[in-house]
């Protein structure tokens, strides 16, 4: 009705953009506040670790890269797993994943917003990163792996930010979004996706110094918890979206994402058990790492009782989402996949980064855990995927189901 | 009705044909397993560098050397001096022809002199190296003298594994630079001939355990 | 010199957007024109993250200003690099009020350095790596150290067996010394790794990091398999008096927080005929430097007369650094 009489353009979808984004509920903007809160958190933490340096983390010339490092590792995972609804949905053509590709495309967005801010967070010397763009700086194509990544990231990005912006905005206008136009980039995003969590396993495969990493099967193992961790995000997002908007999703996708989850998470299981062989069947020198980190050298086990921990809950979320005992009951899906997601962030995070690096290539071992500055500024960034999140999915639902309404639900 | 079995008639030795391009066609990939890298190249230097004297005009001339007389690899190379090292040389401004009278004379007037060199087997005394009839040099048997700067003559007597390897340049220094004229640290720059093993000291600094 | 310096860092300016027009690099003398003429907002930024720069006096901010723009060191011009050095110099004068000379000699010809160490003969004095945090203007505050000495127990051969943190009298009955520090691989994983190029290696072997272009990702560390390279973590202090003022771009020069550093094998000091700082304060003799390409060099002679070792060699990253036993 509205839309035959006042013309839909890019300024009117940046206006109802901003508009939707800033009016809903009271529990909304309250939610609003505390994203804004945890971003001012990691604000003023980075403002002390910009005038300290990076000696205000604890990471040292043996751990060199810590807890930034390995949230990013963990989170470059979840932004891979928008392919497990894309690829279903597209070359499957499955009408109820169809519905929540955007979601799915939106989270990526998300924690590739995250990842890249903490990459910026890690260096040494962030305001030097023009020396990265090719053209006016150098970039150590294809010799580096870090700048494979670098590319792969940014075009991934691109990819889920420009397609499903290109799709809702057509969507907005009430128009059918011309297929020839953006479906040949959903093909490539697919096979995009599986590469970018591929090429992050190889920055830590590709390095002979570090035993724990270099093994074949970092970029498998890599692309099996992030289909796990991945999916069960996305899931926990749909709840929510589910509970608090009348975007409604139905089982059905719920349970499809859980069989896409369990056998991810089957898979990572079995891949973890083969390294956890490899390493305490016949342990050499090079297994001190993972001694170091299920059992602690030389006094030194802080890692322990989190890999454990881990490992349990891994194990135990995989098995209630396999054997699912509440029939699909979501309010006892959800704490399987939190415990699924915690595990396989700790594991693939902190269990993964820091006993790569100790023992030094030297035999020196050190602790490592993360010091007040890295928390506040983590915490920051994990607010600004949450905000970047919202923003984009809140003015995306709304204009998904303003268009369902128009023409029917999908045939 | 014949066509169809043409193809497949066709088709095995085409693909037969076709495998057999593939593996002449990476044959070449083999010229990959000969032998490169940086022990070839450095075996494969053979060539004498002309320009030892390549960084010559930056590099002072040092004072107080003198021509070894043995040759390295290279050629002639130098020591460094030692008689302006030793504070009391010339040693025959004392021991000229004036009779020594005093019981404890060395212990008195070489008091600093601890000797801790050799052992139950190879006894060492003043006598072994310092010679009777010239204080001023060093004595190889009862025949030969040798200069104080040419130290490395009478320590090679015994030590002949460390003389072959101070010459090639395994044992000892270079002063200060690797370029240019070859000038080694003589014996006794480093090695107190009376008690030439090093002490034990405190390290000069420490290592940080790290964080 | 001061007067030169204040003039020319005016003419500076001009120089480079000429020679940027003859070059006819369009994008970047586009990208280097407008920099040079940005505002001085985001100018205010680039200051700070030099370290210790506040604004100070406005000659030395209009000096950083155009050091945060310069080029990676292998594609400077001469002349770029004598601005850069000058700079540099001027902006020691201004801010710690000292008297540098960076050098930027390059390699040589026929020249390969390379490195032996002596196991039989190292005691644990440790007065190559003081020698060395004296030379290379290393980080008093965090004790960073390019040599690490491990103490060993005999019948161990790897470092990682050993203990690098001892302090008392040495040598110690039943144990032997040996040091390691970057060994100057020639085929390094680091400069692999590096992302931005801002490391590599030179024609005479030395493996250099461009202090300036690096972002500080720590890759290279990560890839070392040798615990060869360093992080500024925190602002380096050096005692003033303690600068050592015969620099090196790619060597010994003053570092900034944020940047990767190693043992460059003295650059300063070997480029120049020199040893480096650590094979000249041995007390024992233990190390052994020299020109691998000259057949009558004492490096050669102990290749070829002695029974050699390196360390990891099985990882096929050639370091150019041997271990050696009378």
């Amino acid at each position: 009705m509205q839309k035959k009489t006042i013309e839909k353009n890019l300024i009117s979808f940046i206006r109802d953009t901003l508009l939707w984004n800033l009016s809903g509920s009271i529990g909304y903007q309250i939610y609003l506040c505390i994203l804004v809160c945890l971003m001012l958190t990691g604000v003023y933490g980075y403002v002390v670790q910009f005038k300290l340096g990076l000696s205000a983390t604890n990471m040292s010339n043996i751990v060199s890269w810590g807890f930034y490092i390995s949230n990013f590792t963990f989170l470059v995972g979840v932004a891979a797993a928008a392919v497990m609804l894309i690829l279903p949905s597209y070359i499957f053509n499955d009408k109820d994943l169809h519905k929540v590709v955007i979601i799915g495309e939106v989270v990526a967005v998300g924690s590739l917003v995250m990842c890249m801010t903490f990459v910026f967070v890690d260096l040494g010397r962030p305001l030097q990163f023009w020396h990265l763009v090719p053209g006016i700086g150098q970039l150590n194509f294809p010799s580096s792996l870090l700048s494979w990544d670098i590319l792969v990231l940014n075009g991934y990005l691109a990819l889920n930010a420009l397609v499903p912006a290109y799709i809702v905005f057509c969507h907005y206008q009430g128009k059918e979004p011309v297929g020839k136009y953006y479906k040949p980039f959903i093909f490539l995003s697919i096979g995009w996706a599986v590469a970018i969590h591929m090429v992050t396993a190889f920055l830590y495969q590709g390095l002979p110094a570090r035993p724990f990493w270099n093994n074949p099967l970092m970029g498998p193992r890599f692309l099996a918890s992030a289909f796990a961790a991945g999916p069960a995000i996305i899931s926990l997002v749909l709840h929510v979206v589910n509970s608090t908007t009348d975007y409604k999703i139905d089982n059905k996708i719920f349970n499809k994402l859980r069989i896409i989850i369990v056998s991810a998470a089957v898979i990572n299981l079995l891949m973890l058990f083969s390294e956890i062989f490899k390493e305490f069947y016949f342990p050499t020198h090079h297994s001190q790492s993972a001694m170091y980190l299920f059992f602690g050298l030389e006094g030194h086990n802080s890692l322990v009782p989190w890999i454990w921990t881990a490992i349990s809950i891994n194990v135990l979320g995989t098995l209630m989402l396999a054997f699912n005992p509440f029939r699909e009951r979501q309010v006892f899906l959800m704490p399987a996949l939190v415990l699924l997601i915690v595990g396989i962030w700790i594991e693939k995070g902190i269990g993964l980064i820091v006993p790569g690096l100790v023992p030094s290539p030297m035999g020196e071992i050190i602790s490592y855990s993360p010091s007040n500055v890295e928390l506040f500024i983590t915490i920051g960034v994990v607010g600004l995927g949450m905000f970047v999140v919202t923003i984009l999915l809140k003015p995306a639902l709304i204009i998904e189901k303003k268009y369902e309404d128009m023409v029917g639900p999908h045939q | 009705m014949k066509k169809p079995i043409t193809i497949k008639k066709a088709f095995y030795p085409v693909l037969f044909c076709l495998v057999l391009g593939l593996f002449i066609f990476f044959y070449p990939l083999t010229a990959f397993s000969g032998e490169s890298g940086l022990l070839p190249r450095i075996k494969n230097a053979t060539q004498k560098i002309e320009q030892k004297h390549q960084f010559e005009a930056s590099i002072p001339t040092l004072k107080q050397i003198v021509q070894v007389n043995m040759k390295d690899q290279g050629g002639t190379f130098f020591t460094q001096a030692r008689k302006s090292e030793i504070s009391r040389f010339k040693c025959s401004t004392c021991h000229n022809n004036k009779p020594v009278t005093s019981d404890n004379a060395a212990r008195i007037s070489h008091a600093d002199i601890q000797v801790v060199h050799g052992n139950k087997e190879t006894l060492l005394t003043c006598n072994t190296c310092h010679s009777d009839a010239d204080r001023d040099f060093l004595k190889a048997g009862e025949q030969t003298k040798i200069d104080f700067d040419h130290v490395y003559d009478m320590c090679g007597q015994c030590h002949f594994r460390q003389k072959k390897d101070w010459i090639g340049g395994a044992h000892g220094k270079r002063v200060t630079y690797w370029a240019g004229e070859r000038v080694v640290k003589n014996c006794t720059s480093c090695h107190n001939p009376h008690s030439p093993r090093f002490e034990k000291q405190w390290p000069k600094t420490y290592s940080v355990p790290l964080k | 010199m001061a007067q030169n310096i204040f003039c020319s860092a005016k003419i500076d300016k001009e120089d480079l957007m000429d020679s940027e027009k003859l070059k006819k690099m369009n994008r970047r003398a586009f990208l280097k024109g407008t920099a040079t003429a940005a505002i001085a907002g985001g100018a205010a930024v680039t200051t700070g993250c030099k370290g210790k720069g506040l604004l100070g006096s406005s000659e030395a901010f209009a000096l950083e200003f155009q050091e945060y723009f310069k080029n990676h060191y292998r594609l400077m011009t001469q002349k770029e690099r004598e601005n850069t050095v000058s700079r540099l110099e001027r902006l020691a004068r201004l801010r710690q009020h000292i008297d540098l000379d960076i050098d930027t000699t390059g390699p040589s010809d026929a020249v390969l350095y390379g490195y032996a160490f002596n196991v039989t003969r190292c005691e644990g004095f440790m007065e190559c790596v003081q020698a060395c945090v004296k030379e290379n203007n290393l980080d008093r505050k965090s004790n960073t150290q390019y040599i690490r000495i491990f103490e060993m127990e005999h019948g161990q051969m790897s470092p990682d067996q050993g203990n690098g943190k001892y302090f008392h009298m040495v040598p110690r009955q039943g144990h032997f010394y040996m040091g390691v520090q970057c060994f100057q691989c020639d085929n390094p994983p680091c400069v692999k790794a590096c992302p931005t190029k801002a490391t590599w290696k030179e024609p005479d072997g030395i493996v250099v990091v461009d202090y300036d272009w690096c972002i500080g990702c720590r890759y290279c560390m990560a890839a070392c398999p040798y615990w060869g390279r360093r992080f500024n973590w925190n602002q380096p202090e050096i005692p003033k008096a303690e600068i050592t003022r015969k620099q090196h771009y790619l060597g010994n020069r003053q570092r900034v927080r944020g940047m990767m550093e190693k043992c460059t094998f003295c650059i300063q000091r070997t480029r120049k005929g020199k040893l480096p700082a650590c094979a000249e304060a041995c007390p024992t003799g233990a190390r052994v430097f020299g020109n691998l390409l000259d057949p009558d060099s004492e490096i050669r002679f102990v290749l070829e007369n002695k029974k050699v070792y390196r360390l990891k060699e099985d990882l096929g990253t050639e370091p150019k650094f041997w271990y050696f036993i009378d």
